[in-house]
């Protein structure tokens, strides 16, 4: 960015009933206006460029994307957000009940926009059916509930609000004698809902900082040296923190301490903090990084994992010079001689890729020393007293001066086990005195912080004519990444539950974690298992086309039964997945055979529980006996 | 992160056009202002700093539409939502409220104008095939010795490549002209990566007036977004159809062509497999859009819309 002074454009608008004559600076958006200068933080910043629907208000009653309205543009407006659909103070609105009704709140980080976009679309079509209330809610992303649950709460806000429905159904239903089958209210519903529960991001405290950060444009590179002065003498700015600010033993991570709180002589990743700013306000920190120099000497990177496993690949980490974070060998009676007594013996590879994790709250942290010097750091990690215990060594003090406080999660998925960020913060608020925050960008959520391991597993599995499976060999090499995060639990969790819930008698795993100079990749849901389990489940309807038998048929004769023993000799009391079976076979109109048998022939394809394929303009559907109006 | 030193909202012509005359190098003009903001972020543009940008949202003379001797002259202020909303606009253009429903999502449409979208350029805009289609011209204001002249250009000769354009210093795009096809049948296909707020990868539109009596085609339009650096207006295909009476087969043989034009540097042949499907479904759903559907017409979009 240039030089360049920063005017302001004068605004007289109406923001939930109340008429407000403000200055805002040009470049605010009027998101950022909304929030910064008004306080009103139920409309969220889940993306900046108008993809995710957080941040939806009302402008001259119409939703907006606020991310997306230069603040000019409200000029002689009247805006209405989140906070103000119940009025200063007010009852929650029927569309909200609705949403605690149904339990559609799960992070709630999309919620305060899910509201506004049904709020909106009730108010566009008081009548609109299922179809077009998912378009009209099309803008808005959630990614906990898979949405059954937000369009249950419209429809059945839309009966309350046409006298359809009594106003009653919104109750709590009557809590029964167990929690297991009954709809138990979540209790932190209300404040997202409202729009009232403050994430991180949402924090404010007096005399706060923001931070933002410089990052690797390289995948890999000597750090020959960082000059901050630029940067620490541009007005505004509070502080530069870099990897020499560590006063303690630098280095975290879930297994293997081998991150340090900022790129340390190398940087192993695009992406990899390099140095952070402290300063008034986030644009001034932004053009401070800017002013940052680094020399960096680029040396040879590896980003294919079975490459960095060769002899001569380039080394990630020293202390690994095989690149391996974590191999799991199991091992369960003769694999040869299994393989020696199958008829059929079937090999095929599986590759899986990289997958983010795309919570709607990109991460965000707040961190202050208090009255007491207690390092306070406010985020929304999902392992707090381990962050706690590694800060006290990485900052150099006792435990009882490091306190970690646990903001509501807006959606994590294993994404914010990593203490990635928290030790900037802390550095920046030790070196400052002040309370120092940063939020990540989309873009930064994306390239910096860990995603699903991409794995390529070799299967190999030998098989009777009658489809009885006589030995498995499965070997999952894993893309770790620069740094082992969770790695090697990951790989643990893969190798235990490689061969799905089947009684192998002969069984040989291998899993490897390893480092190349690609993205880390950390913990997320299944933990290994959905890697291992596509592998598992496509190698299964592989087998059994080959053997000409139906692919719930090959499962029902390998699969365990009460009092099995795992390849990990843990016995299992019941098991369940003859009853999963069952229930997946009906409810699917399974149609039994074996899998080759598809096209005309089938009979239990596009039934009533098949998805239909996606299609809009319910709005203007031309069909003829409806009460559905003809123009939205 | 977009940064701008002076943020100006004229409310007349006259004000804007000074206003653009006189900013400095390096200002923009914005109206809905969806596309700017994203593109000012990582990834693309980056941080970027503008010396000026001149909102043309609040310019009086740029709202509303006029219909005369077949043509209707849209105000370049006019938002993709009025394509749903508006009555008269959705029987006038056919093909548009099929084209904003697959644009963006309610919200962006509220905000984006179907002229910023043609002035963008980009090769995978979804407004500027169907303004192709309605033969359509673009109306642009500029100042003579502080007086206000017009020019007009056909959309085809103003989009000169992926964003390039006609548009010369001091201009501004005042109003799309384009034919009315009340009466017509009119379809819009995409292909995105999901259902809301992506761009196209590949989009058709296609209207058609069948004859009353015979039911032979009187007229047809046909027109591809995505396949080539500018939209391209099938007239080939259109001319080949005129004055048929429409067959399953006849759809498929005048699909093969189209396919053959596909010049997009990347994933052409998923690209050459889209666009015959898309021509076929666009000529089956405008059939179907003007109550004349085929009978052996493969179910497609519209049996849902």
């Amino acid at each position: 960015m240039s030089e360049q002074t920063t005017s302001e454009v004068q605004l007289d608008f109406e923001i939930n009933g109340r008429s407000m004559t403000r200055s805002a600076k040009t470049h605010q958006r009027l998101l950022d206006f909304i929030r910064d200068d008004l306080g009103l933080t139920g409309a969220k910043e889940g993306c900046g460029a108008g993809e995710c629907g957080t941040c939806s208000v009302f402008v001259d009653g119409k939703l907006v994307k606020s991310c997306l309205m230069p603040v000019a543009k409200a000029n002689g407006t009247k805006i209405e957000t989140i906070e103000g659909l119940t009025g200063w103070g007010g009852d929650l609105t029927p569309v909200q009940k609705a949403f605690h009704k149904t339990g559609a709140s799960q992070c709630g980080y999309c919620i305060p926009g899910m509201v506004m976009a049904a709020t909106s679309a009730l108010r566009e079509n008081p009548r609109a059916d299922l179809e077009e209330i998912k378009e009209r809610l099309g803008g808005n992303i959630c990614r906990c509930t898979g949405y059954t649950k937000i369009f249950e709460a419209v429809e059945l806000a839309r009966d309350v609000l046409s006298g359809e429905a009594n106003a009653t159904v919104l109750d709590a239903d009557g809590a029964g004698k167990s929690y297991i089958g009954n709809n138990v209210r979540r209790l932190d519903a209300p404040s997202k809902v409202s729009g009232r529960l403050r994430y991180a991001g949402d924090m404010v405290m007096p005399g706060m900082l923001h931070m933002q950060v410089l990052r690797s444009p390289h995948a890999h590179a000597l750090i020959k040296s960082i000059d901050t002065s630029a940067a620490e003498n541009l007005p505004g700015v509070a502080c530069v923190v870099t990897a020499d600010d560590v006063p303690g033993e630098d280095g975290f991570g879930v297994f293997v301490h081998d991150q340090p709180i900022m790129a340390r002589d190398r940087v192993r990743y695009v992406g990899e903090a390099v140095a952070a700013v402290a300063a008034d306000d986030a644009l001034t920190a932004a053009r401070a990084v800017s002013l940052i120099k680094v020399e960096y000497e680029p040396v040879a990177a590896v980003f294919d994992s079975e490459e960095a496993m060769q002899d001569g690949a380039p080394v990630v980490h020293a202390y690994a010079p095989d690149n391996i974070v974590k191999h799991i060998p199991i091992r369960k009676g003769d694999v040869e001689q299994g393989f020696a007594d199958a008829d059929l013996v079937v090999e095929q590879s599986y590759d899986t890729q990289a997958v983010e994790h795309a919570y709607l709250e990109p991460e965000a942290g707040l961190a202050y020393v208090d009255h007491d010097d207690v390092v306070t750091v406010i985020s929304p990690s999902q392992n707090i007293t381990h962050h706690r215990h590694m800060l006290a060594k990485i900052i150099d003090r006792p435990i009882n001066k490091v306190r970690f406080i646990m903001s509501p999660v807006g959606g994590g998925f294993g994404g914010k086990e990593d203490m990635i960020y928290q030790g900037m913060l802390a550095l920046a608020a030790m070196k400052t005195g002040s309370p120092v925050r940063l939020v990540f960008t989309r873009e930064e959520s994306i390239i910096s912080t860990a995603k699903r391991h991409p794995a390529r597993i070799t299967y190999k599995m030998g098989l009777k004519k009658d489809g009885r499976i006589t030995a498995v060999s499965f070997r999952m090499i894993s893309d770790g990444g620069a740094y082992g995060l969770s790695t090697e639990g990951v790989m643990r969790k893969a190798a235990i539950l490689s061969c799905g819930p089947y009684n192998i008698p002969n069984v040989q795993i291998d899993t490897y974690g390893v480092y190349t100079n690609n993205t880390p990749s950390g913990a997320f849901r299944t933990f290994g298992a959905m890697q291992s389990q596509f592998a598992t489940e496509s190698h299964m309807d592989i087998c059994a086309e080959k053997l000409g038998l139906d692919p719930f048929e090959i499962r029902r004769i390998n699969m365990m039964r009460d009092g099995a023993i795992t390849h990990t000799q843990q016995t299992l009391g019941s098991v369940s997945i003859g009853r999963v079976l069952d229930a997946a076979e009906q409810a699917s109109h399974w149609q039994a055979g074996p899998v080759g048998m598809r096209g005309p022939q089938r009979t239990d394809l596009g039934g009533d529980d098949t998805r239909p394929p996606c299609t809009l303009g319910a709005r203007f559907r031309k069909s003829g006996d409806d009460d559905h109006q003809e123009v939205a | 992160m977009l940064t701008c030193d002076r943020y100006h909202m004229p409310t007349s012509l006259a004000e804007a056009l000074a206003m653009w005359r006189d900013a400095p190098d390096g200002s923009r003009l914005v109206a809905g202002a969806t596309d700017i903001l994203p593109w000012a972020r990582e990834g693309r543009a980056g941080n970027v700093h503008l010396p000026a940008m001149i909102d043309l949202s609040r310019v009086a003379e740029l709202n509303g539409y006029t219909v005369a001797a077949g043509r209707i002259r849209l105000g370049a202020n006019v938002v993709y939502q009025q394509f749903l909303t508006d009555e008269k606009l959705r029987a006038l253009m056919p093909c548009m409220p099929y084209c904003a429903i697959w644009f963006a999502d309610d919200q962006i449409r509220q905000q984006a104008t179907l002229a910023g979208n043609i002035v963008n350029a980009s090769p995978a805009a979804d407004g500027t095939p169907p303004i192709f289609a309605l033969n359509g011209e673009l109306e642009i204001a500029r100042l003579d010795d502080g007086a206000i002249s017009h020019r007009t250009i056909a959309v085809s000769d103003f989009i000169k490549g992926p964003g390039a354009t006609d548009l010369q210093p001091g201009e501004i795009v005042t109003a799309v002209i384009c034919d009315t096809l009340e009466g017509y049948g009119g379809s819009f296909q995409k292909v995105g990566q999901r259902r809301s707020l992506v761009i196209s990868s590949v989009c058709a539109v296609a209207c058609i007036k069948l004859d009353d009596s015979t039911g032979t085609v009187t007229d047809i339009r046909l027109a591809l977004g995505g396949i080539s650096p500018v939209p391209l207006r099938l007239t080939e295909t259109e001319k080949m159809l005129t004055g048929k009476q429409l067959t399953r087969d006849m759809i498929v043989e005048a699909a093969r062509l189209p396919a053959e034009l596909v010049a997009s540097r990347t994933r052409r042949e998923y690209r050459r497999t889209v666009v015959r499907g898309f021509v076929e479904a666009a000529i089956e759903d405008a059939l179907a859009d003007c109550g004349s559907a085929l009978p052996n017409a493969e179910t497609r979009e519209t049996a849902n819309v």
